[in-house]
């Protein structure tokens, strides 16, 4: 194999020729991405119980592993699961094509709550804006004034960080983890116009007002043209490329309960390992996918060009009056098949039609979330060296929990402390009490023995 | 729901065990909990009569079934299964065990009985399945068979109202009692046609494709009494293999929260280990289901001969130069045709772990399976595969169970909350010759699978499972491929199927499908109310009892 000579940008888009060394900064700062990911597993490899201690995350510019990459697909539903679990369908479908205000996300006893009056205050005093939709894919819907049909669903799956090498800004990966891009505001600003259809300034794209780690006059990710009043690339906390490349890496250690028993089911792992959201689609898979590839001994990275990719949308069971075809109602506005980062819905205007006339299994579209429902998301990994490495397992540094009100909605408590009031601790089982037989009924005795013995 | 949680026990092995909910068994339906897993079903097809009279006299003939036990419940259908045991392990004598029965109403069925039909917030169900079935991934040009137009039970405009299941261990029995109730329903005006469906003479428990079928049947949690142990679905794993024998019914068999199955009780949560909470119905939908039937017609000539020029092509490609159409189809289904699991058998059938309960659904797909205390067999443990190596990612096995692994809902809870308790039967006769090569096919065709299974909710478990899972070949995961056995055609953009493959070597392949295997013929989207329901809401002529529930 060869080493990666540069990273790419995602969906090998090319705005970044017109940034003066937007490219270069563009590689320099995943590679930024990987030497942080990577770090941060070294102290992981250091507690491992045994074994070689070795980090088998890498980075394909520095490693070039002895075999063939195997690159895997790691895939995910768009519509956020968090929603789901907390508000049942129907008001997931409602709360998804809102916006809500900017906040730290995820509080151990659940997060905002439109219909909470406290949080209703929030929401009237806050000035930043962001989108519920932790899957990496965000949408917004555009309705018809008068009659709020549908006009237009666009979703996205550009990354934050992409937009901010646009415009020129610094990304906080983490305390004292940063990285600053140049930019170009100019044609990041012209780029907004032409996807937003609008008349987009400059300045509207800047940070007026300092909030979070957002300094003034850096790129706004949360502007208005990107919230209350359009949609450009993803801008809900959880869903940067930083935090997926770490998430890679994060999930390459193996884990142990403190009895030594491995840690193998993803939702245990998540939370074991604290490297995303427990509740959603995407991190568990992505990070459970990781780390089966890990337990195989293999040398974990993320396929070039990285990016987080609207996979595909699928049909199956979507009409249109009119003899529609549905597919003519879909455009791909950035990207290419299988790494889309900008797709609108949309029925032919000459149509005479809208995306509310558009049925899918029978019943008429009201929410984007819908749309979502049918779009997967994408991440691709790459293993090598499959059983190179012998790695022991760490043991976990968080503990997952529960509220017994509902058991569905995992939080995450630090391993080494108490939990949090209320809550109850998951994925804990207790040992066994003791004693030999079996509370089995007859017909049960009966029937293992008939199948151990062969007579049934 | 939490006062209905019973500890399984205060001392011995199971103390500290999860409490499971009492689950109504007088109440619910043994066609739902435990299920019919019977030889032989016939299945009645009822339209209503149009006219009041006629319609009120179907009402009272099924309140009748009702008051006089002629329908089955879990009690009763718990027994009748334990009893088979005793018999079959040369405990109890013989004896004649009558049909059970099962009662299951459409929207439009319910709808004709009582306006707390609306109450059922299931889009799927309000709509029916034909309306449904391009969703699905079902043919939809006119002159398609496998149009929801062209099918041979309930089509579109001629949805059946109600379904009658019997089901039983003789076939004449099982006939008789269904021609008995079909002939009743007939004398009051209504349309009745019967659906006869019986396992294969000549391979007993196996599809017509030749695969055994059901063995990763889900087992479901809950007690059928107070007393100690006492489980709906019985747990093998030795006790002190904690905590899979808290897990599992047979090794490797999960034991889900009833909720997925029976509305009123707790659903599946992430630590399968802790019951989640109940999901809200309507109070007189507590203790019913809903039923999917799906008359499923399986070319098994075009299936063999698919494979037969698949393997022969495949052998041309480096790393698959040994492939038989055996070998084919074995990894498209993830299981050898005797039930043996590719993750424990990977090169050749092995018949005896495909017989052994204790050992055939004991595979992990993400992680190592451990060895297992008083295994019954020396039987290869399963390696992890989480790349399908050995079984395809987009392996009929692994399309419908992710089993520990994540897939694009999350993590494995995504997938139990995804399952179904599956209680259908074959229809038609054998093949005889499965290529197709000796002549003309008697049955032209018709032969397949009377699919029926029992779920919570028909959009988030059987309806997911075909339109998101099996027909979409990025999903669950990648590097995947359609469902090649039961995934739909029309689903796919180019109308071919694909799976993806690997060789010896790592090396990769595809293999196609351009022709159908399964064609759906009919079928519908059923309510299966509780007995108290079909009492106090569904047949009571009093109209004022059907007000007062709509309120």
């Amino acid at each position: 194999m060869a080493l990666l000579p540069q990273f790419d940008p995602p969906a090998y888009l090319t705005d970044l020729d017109h940034v003066k060394d937007g490219r270069r900064q563009w590689d320099a700062f995943l590679d930024y991405c990987f030497t942080w990911a990577i770090d941060a597993q070294r102290g992981a490899a250091r507690g491992q119980d045994g074994g070689a201690g070795e980090v088998q995350y890498f980075n394909p510019k520095t490693y070039d592993p002895g075999s063939t990459v195997l690159a895997q697909p790691i895939v995910w539903n768009a519509f956020p699961k968090t929603l789901l679990l907390r508000f049942g369908r129907e008001r997931a479908l409602a709360e998804a094509d809102t916006l809500w205000p900017y906040y730290p996300f995820d509080g151990f006893h659940g997060g905002y709550d439109s219909q909470r009056p406290g949080d209703a205050l929030k929401a009237a005093n806050t000035k930043v804006w962001t989108r519920p939709l932790d899957e990496y894919c965000e949408w917004r819907v555009e309705r018809d004034a008068g009659t709020g049909l549908i006009r237009r669903v666009t979703f996205t799956s550009e990354p934050p960080e992409y937009w901010t090498a646009l415009f020129g800004g610094e990304v906080v990966l983490d305390t004292d983890v940063r990285f600053r891009f140049e930019g170009n505001p100019k044609y990041a600003t012209e780029l907004y116009r032409e996807l937003t259809g609008s008349p987009v300034q400059e300045d509207d794209l800047r940070v007026r007002e300092p909030f979070g780690d957002f300094k003034r006059g850096d790129y706004n990710p949360y502007n208005k043209w990107n919230t209350t009043h359009g949609i450009v690339h993803l801008n809900c906390p959880p869903n940067s490329i930083g935090a997926e490349v770490r998430l890679g890496g994060d999930a390459t250690v193996l884990r142990q309960r403190r009895d030594g028993a491995p840690v193998l089911s993803p939702d245990e792992l998540i939370c074991c390992a604290r490297y995303g959201g427990g509740n959603r689609n995407s991190d568990p898979t992505i990070g459970a996918s990781v780390n089966a590839l890990a337990r195989l001994g293999a040398m974990i990275t993320l396929v070039n060009p990285i990016g987080l990719y609207i996979d595909d949308l699928d049909l199956t069971g979507w009409w249109l009056p009119d003899g529609i075809a549905p597919q003519d109602c879909v455009r791909v506005v950035r990207g290419q098949p299988g790494q889309v980062e900008r797709l609108v819905v949309e029925v032919p205007a000459e149509t005479g039609r809208c995306v509310s006339d558009i049925l899918i299994g029978g019943a008429p579209v009201r929410w984007g979330g819908e749309i979502a429902e049918c779009i997967t998301v994408k991440l691709v990994g790459g293993a090598a060296d499959l059983g190179k490495v012998a790695n022991g397992a760490a043991t976990c540094i968080g503990q997952a929990c529960v509220l017994p009100s509902d058991s569905r909605l995992l939080r995450v408590a630090p391993a080494d402390g108490n939990l949090p009031l209320g809550l109850q601790a998951a994925f804990n089982e207790p040992r066994p009490a003791g004693g030999a037989v079996p509370a089995w009924s007859p017909g049960v005795r009966a029937h293992r023995a008939a199948k151990l013995t062969g007579a049934a | 729901m939490d006062d209905a949680l019973v500890e399984p026990a205060e001392a011995g092995p199971l103390r500290g065990a999860p409490a499971e909910p009492l689950l109504e068994l007088d109440d619910i339906q043994g066609l739902v909990a435990p299920g019919f897993l019977k030889p032989h079903q016939a299945l009645v097809h009822i339209r209503f009569p149009e006219d009041r009279q006629g319609l009120g006299a179907v009402r009272a003939l099924f309140a009748a079934l009702v008051s006089r036990g002629a329908l089955s419940t879990g009690a009763e259908t718990l027994k009748d299964r334990r009893d088979h045991r005793l018999y079959v392990s040369g405990q109890l004598d013989a004896r004649d065990r009558a049909p059970l029965v099962a009662l299951a109403f459409t929207a439009q069925g319910l709808r004709a009985f009582t306006p707390a039909a609306g109450q059922l917030k299931s889009p799927a169900f309000q709509g029916g399945l034909p309306s449904r079935s391009a969703l699905l991934g079902d043919p939809v040009a006119d002159d398609d068979p496998g149009a929801a137009a062209n099918w041979v039970v309930g089509a579109s405009g001629q949805e059946l109202d109600a379904l009658l299941v019997v089901a039983g261990d003789h076939r004449a029995t099982v006939r008789a009692l269904a021609q008995d109730m079909a002939g009743q329903l007939a004398a009051l005006g209504a349309q009745v046609d019967i659906q006869r469906g019986d396992v294969r003479d000549d391979q007993r428990g196996h599809e017509h494709f030749g695969f055994d079928d059901g063995v990763s049947q889900p087992g479901m949690r809950g007690l059928a009494s107070d007393a100690p142990g006492d489980f709906v679905t019985d747990r093998y794993v030795d006790p002190s293999e904690v905590p899979d024998s808290w897990l599992y019914g047979y090794p490797g068999q999960d034991l889900i929260w009833p909720g997925e199955f029976i509305l009123g009780y707790p659903v599946s949560g992430p630590d399968p280990l802790i019951p989640g909470p109940v999901l809200p119905c309507p109070s007189w939908a507590r203790n019913g289901s809903f039923l999917v039937y799906r008359r499923l017609r399986q070319d098994v000539a075009a299936f063999w001969q698919t494979m037969r020029a698949e393997a022969e092509r495949l052998r041309k490609t480096p790393g698959f130069e040994s492939l038989t159409d055996e070998d084919l189809a074995a990894r498209l289904v993830g299981r050898w045709a005797s039930g043996a699991p590719l993750a424990r058998a990977p090169l050749k059938d092995d018949p005896d772990l495909g017989a052994d309960a204790f050992a055939n659904n004991d595979f992990r797909l993400d992680s190592d399976t451990p060895a297992r205390t008083g295994a019954s067999g020396d039987y290869p443990l399963a390696k992890a595969d989480p790349v399908g190596l050995v079984c395809p990612v987009g392996a009929h096995i692994r399309k419908v169970n992710v089993r520990d692994g994540a897939s694009d809902m999350g993590g494995a809870v995504a997938t139990q909350a995804r399952r179904l308790l599956r209680v259908g039967v074959p229809f038609g006769e054998s093949l005889a010759d499965r290529y197709g090569d000796s002549g003309p096919d008697p049955l032209e065709g018709d032969r397949g699978l009377l699919f029926l299974s029992i779920q919570a909710s028909i959009e988030d478990q059987f309806e997911f499972l075909q339109a998101r899972w099996m027909n979409n070949p990025a999903r669950p995961r990648g590097p995947g491929g359609h469902d090649m056995i039961v995934g739909q055609n029309a689903a796919a953009a180019d109308g071919v199927r694909r799976c993806h493959l690997f060789g010896a070597q790592l090396q990769s392949a595809e293999t196609v499908a351009e022709v159908q295997f399964v064609v759906p013929t009919g079928g519908g989207y059923f309510f299966v109310p509780s007995l108290r329901a079909l009492r106090e809401v569904i047949t009571p002529l009093d109209e004022g009892v059907q007000n007062a529930a709509g309120a």
